[in-house]
């Protein structure tokens, strides 16, 4: 436990002292928005407001996918992965810390990119905020968990920046059907439906389950 | 175990190995006249026609696929567990013939869908997910390729493998609770066969298990060769002085 707290302010810390992924998902997620705007017939405004729970989860799982990648890709750095292997500790805890400080990170940029999104939907998402935060942090904690889990392989690997999207996003495909289809009737009810929810719940237990005990193989010297 | 395979001529096939190769080819080659002719001689469907006979291809390929994985799967586990590089070798075997029956069965699927349900494809919950499992195990294939270092390959590749079965229930169920209407029969219920379809369809299972069979053991073989030749030549790389 006491590793897992130790990993988590090291990650937060070094993203404070840099700021780099932060800001680089932030630019890419924002950018994504526009293009959105672009891509959609007539624009991102109310009319093609359909398309912006779905829209929004793209968002998010690029922007994850991407800083994600850099979380273990620092590690490299001074061959510091090799120390978090070596650490008398439970790898699991390791990689359960590094797990949740993803999730803040990119809980702060999707929380920035939500305003933008309903700026430029002209969506007013205030009245549903509570809601809506549950919601992506149920989506994000499967999403990171799982995430966090391959990225410790594919920084092992050569071409790792093409290897982690290709690992990763058959096993995001459940979270984000799932986390869309909250997201969906939140949009449009202002409330959350509960099978959705209930799907989540498990996908995330399943993931973060299977991510501890496999971390063992993942985190080698 | 790249040490005990070491001594051996790189081209030698174990007698093992050769032994099974040899009685599956010959069952084989049996198998698929039989298959061949059952399906020539089966009843023509009253509704669909010719095309409904690609029901003894595209079913057992599926089969084989499912089967390959689950070989993929349970020597990776195995692996794990012993740390032995032969279930690994067993393990990427499983995955290459899964891969390649997978995607027969992803070919003629559509050929089929486009005659009967007049759409190439359909996003039923048993071939989204089947997609998704193509797209896993093409990422292991492509994960061992650029992993470096054969432990390393062998550990993590076992790992995505496990997962990758592992991963399809929770598909399934967000496919078919959020996503869109079957397409597919819900199970092959005793009977759902015409008179007649049974025997070619047993027949066409029966010999896409034995080809996937057949081509695990010649992969396992093209892998211990390969381990064998790469001992010969760093063995004959230290003897130079390199």
């Amino acid at each position: 436990m006491n590793a897992l707290l130790a990993v988590l302010w090291k990650d937060l810390l070094t993203e404070w002292r840099s700021r780099d992924r932060a800001i680089a998902m932030l630019l890419f997620s924002m950018l994504m928005v526009v293009i959105f705007h672009f891509s959609l017939p007539g624009g991102a405004t109310t009319a093609t407001r359909a398309y912006a729970p779905g829209l929004l989860w793209v968002a998010y799982v690029f922007a994850a996918l991407l800083g994600l990648g850099r979380s273990f890709a620092i590690e490299l750095e001074n061959d510091a992965i090799e120390g978090l292997a070596r650490a008398p500790v439970d790898r699991g805890w390791v990689l359960l810390g590094k797990t949740i400080a993803n999730l803040l990170i990119l809980g702060f940029v999707q929380a920035v990119t939500a305003c933008i999104f309903a700026l430029v939907f002209e969506m007013n998402l205030m009245p549903i905020a509570l809601e809506l935060i549950g919601v992506v942090a149920l989506g994000s904690l499967g999403l990171c968990s799982v995430g966090t889990f391959f990225a410790a392989v594919a920084v092992r690997t050569r071409l790792r920046e093409v290897m982690l999207p290709l690992l990763a996003l058959p096993f995001y495909t459940p979270v984000l059907i799932a986390a869309a289809r909250a997201t969906n009737s939140l949009f449009e009810t202002g409330s959350v439906a509960f099978e959705p929810i209930q799907f989540l719940i498990v996908t995330d237990a399943s993931y973060l389950i299977v991510s501890f005990i496999l971390s063992d193989f993942v985190l080698d010297e | 175990m790249t040490h005990a395979v070491s001594n051996q001529e790189p081209t030698s096939t174990s007698p093992g190995i050769s032994r099974a190769l040899t009685i599956t080819s010959a069952v084989l080659a049996l198998s698929i006249a039989i298959w061949a002719y059952l399906v020539y001689s089966a009843p023509l469907d009253s509704v669909q026609g010719l095309i409904q006979k690609i029901l003894y291809v595209h079913v057992p390929c599926w089969f084989a696929a499912y089967a390959g994985f689950a070989v993929t799967a349970v020597c990776g586990a195995f692996y794990l567990w012993k740390n032995d590089e032969r279930f690994d070798r067993v393990a990427v075997a499983g995955a290459e013939v899964g891969v390649l029956f997978c995607t027969l069965g992803l070919v003629t699927g559509p050929i089929w869908a486009k005659g009967t349900w007049g759409h190439w494809w359909a996003w039923d919950p048993r071939l989204t997910v089947t997609l998704l499992l193509w797209f896993i195990y093409l990422a292991y294939l492509l994960l061992r390729s650029f992993t470096e270092g054969s432990t390393r390959t062998a550990r993590f590749a076992a790992v995505y493998g496990i997962a990758g079965l592992a991963v399809i229930p929770l598909n399934y169920f967000a496919i078919q609770l959020f996503g869109g209407a079957a397409m597919h029969p819900n199970n092959l219920e005793r009977g759902s066969l015409g008179t007649g379809m049974g025997w070619p369809f047993a027949a066409g299972v029966f010999t896409a298990l034995l080809a996937m069979l057949h081509l695990v053991l010649l992969r396992v073989d093209l892998e211990n060769k390969r381990i064998a030749a790469n001992a010969n030549a760093a063995e004959w790389d230290s003897d130079e002085g390199f």
